[in-house]
């Protein structure tokens, strides 16, 4: 984000300025300035946790694209969780990594189309700057040897966390809601999610049982609506027979 | 973004000032007087990112047919232009519209509709309550491909909420799966599909293979002018700028602003 990015260098800057300008002034004058730096630290401080934040989710989009499942994988805590449609959950980033060998090979080959377009993020970082939620919209193109072109979309509803002092991707979860042949489109094409691997099983099910379009499912809101403050939970969902969904 | 010169230049003065320091109380008169500066400028960037939420927000109710939750997105004497279906006043009129052309609230099974919001603009007026942003949309449903641009106003309100005050939302292109190389909607219009606006489009024109500029709230970012449209620009182009048949179009059917009249007025 424009915003975060201008912020980056001012924090500590700004501190240091005034922290100099503080100390030739009152006491009681000084502990009031004082609070007010501190205070705007904390502010700036949220912008770069959000700007990094962006950065980290955009780098892995850069990663994934490409089949740079190493680096990937690196970009996880390390209990970190990869869940992606109905593939269930990859706990650590050795397993996240193995996991992800179920797109392609590493580096992807000739004839892989794997773009998976990052946009939309809504960020929040939590009050005391540990932990974050990032909304994030999916435009996915997939391309594999000898198979028609693939549109896809979806929602990323991820959780970020400051390990060691750097901000991490906690939880990825990406909700795929619908993928279509390229030639036929959403008219007339809705193409099924990849369920649970045989060859390399999750360590854990799917968090959310759900089905892709035809079905009409709204992955749940991590933020709250942003002007009436209420949490996005109980949204009217068209029920799906099958998942048991009322 | 465009505050870190003037930035860096505010805090080197804050060191200067700090390193003379001869008089205590001035500088904490001063200090604090700084310390405002910095607090406006942390807030602007704050309220840039709030705004990007609403609208990124509002793109997720869009999708999902999330209608109430979109309205509430809206202050209560907001307007709502999309297309060239003409102007809706009001929150409740913003409800009724998109219950009305887009069904009741709810996702709808084989339904996709997605209005994926990028290349966000936003700024905020000096006195922080109002903020604008130019962005886009593509649209990728059932019915094909689409591209919305957005010029929208946003409010602060007492409470402290940003809101959208004004959304303006011409389209750029619209067409089915076959593609724009074979077949693209020309616009919207008053009476092509329930309800009737409250006011007729702001401006006439035609969407691609004609195409329309909407009014950038912001100069030019290197040459810092203002991106002053000509009248001429303004409306639609109904061929290239520059050709004849573009320039005779403006002078069919147009008032002195250069913008073409709505034949169809509101319905009862």
């Amino acid at each position: 984000m424009q915003a975060g990015k201008t912020m980056l260098k001012l924090g500590c800057a700004a501190a240091i300025g005034l922290s100099v300008l503080l100390s030739a002034v009152p006491a009681t004058a000084a502990d009031s300035l004082q609070a007010r730096v501190a205070a705007y630290r904390e502010r700036v401080a949220r912008l770069e946790d959000q700007d990094a934040i962006e950065t980290l989710q955009a780098t892995y989009g850069y990663y994934f694209d490409k089949g740079l499942w190493d680096q990937a994988a690196s970009l996880f805590t390390r209990n970190g969780e990869f869940e992606y449609g109905q593939r269930g959950v990859y706990v650590t980033p050795a397993h996240i990594q193995r996991a992800m060998l179920l797109f392609g090979p590493q580096g992807l080959d000739r004839g892989y189309l794997n773009n998976h377009m990052l946009l939309q993020n809504v960020i929040i970082v939590a009050p005391d700057g540990k932990t974050a939620t990032g909304r994030w919209q999916g435009m996915v193109m997939l391309s594999k040897p000898g198979a028609n072109g693939v549109w896809g979309v979806g929602v990323y509803e991820n959780t970020y966390a400051k390990e060691d002092g750097v901000w991490k991707i906690s939880k990825l979860h990406f909700y795929v809601t619908g993928m279509t042949d390229y030639d036929q489109g959403w008219a007339k094409s809705f193409l099924p999610m990849d369920g649970q691997s045989a060859l390399f099983p999750p360590d854990k099910p799917p968090t959310e049982v759900y089905r892709s379009l035809p079905a009409a499912y709204l992955p749940p809101f991590s933020f709250k609506h942003p002007v009436t403050g209420k949490p996005l939970t109980g949204l009217p969902l068209a029920g799906d027979d099958v998942v048991g969904r009322k | 973004m465009m505050t870190r010169k003037p930035l860096f230049a505010a805090l080197l003065a804050a060191s200067t000032l700090a390193a003379a320091a001869p008089v205590a109380a001035q500088d904490a008169g001063t200090a604090a007087a700084r310390l405002d500066e910095l607090d406006a400028r942390i807030t602007r960037l704050e309220d840039m990112n709030q705004i990007e939420r609403v609208q990124r927000t509002y793109g997720y109710f869009v999708d999902k047919s999330q209608w109430t939750q979109l309205s509430e997105l809206f202050a209560d004497d907001a307007t709502l232009e999309i297309g060239g279906k003409g102007i809706f006043v009001g929150k409740a009129r913003v409800l009724e519209y998109m219950q009305k052309a887009f069904g009741p609230d709810g996702t709808k099974a084989g339904s996709l509709a997605n209005h994926m919001q990028f290349q966000t603009i936003p700024d905020v007026s000096p006195d922080g309550k109002t903020g604008w942003m130019r962005a886009r949309a593509f649209v990728m449903s059932n019915g094909g491909w689409g591209l919305p641009l957005y010029e929208n106003e946003y409010k602060k309100g007492a409470d402290g909420k940003w809101r959208i005050s004004r959304l303006t939302g011409p389209f750029t292109m619209y067409t089915s799966w076959e593609g724009w190389g074979k077949w693209a909607m020309n616009n919207t219009w008053p009476d092509k599909f329930p309800p009737p606006p409250d006011l007729p489009p702001s401006t006439v024109y035609l969407t691609y293979p004609a195409y329309y500029i909407i009014p950038y709230h912001y100069p030019n970012p290197v040459t810092g002018k203002a991106m002053v449209p000509d009248t001429g620009q303004v409306g639609a182009y109904a061929a290239p700028p520059g050709t004849k048949a573009q320039i005779d179009s403006l002078k069919v059917g147009r008032l002195v602003d250069g913008t073409q009249p709505i034949a169809e007025p509101p319905k009862d």
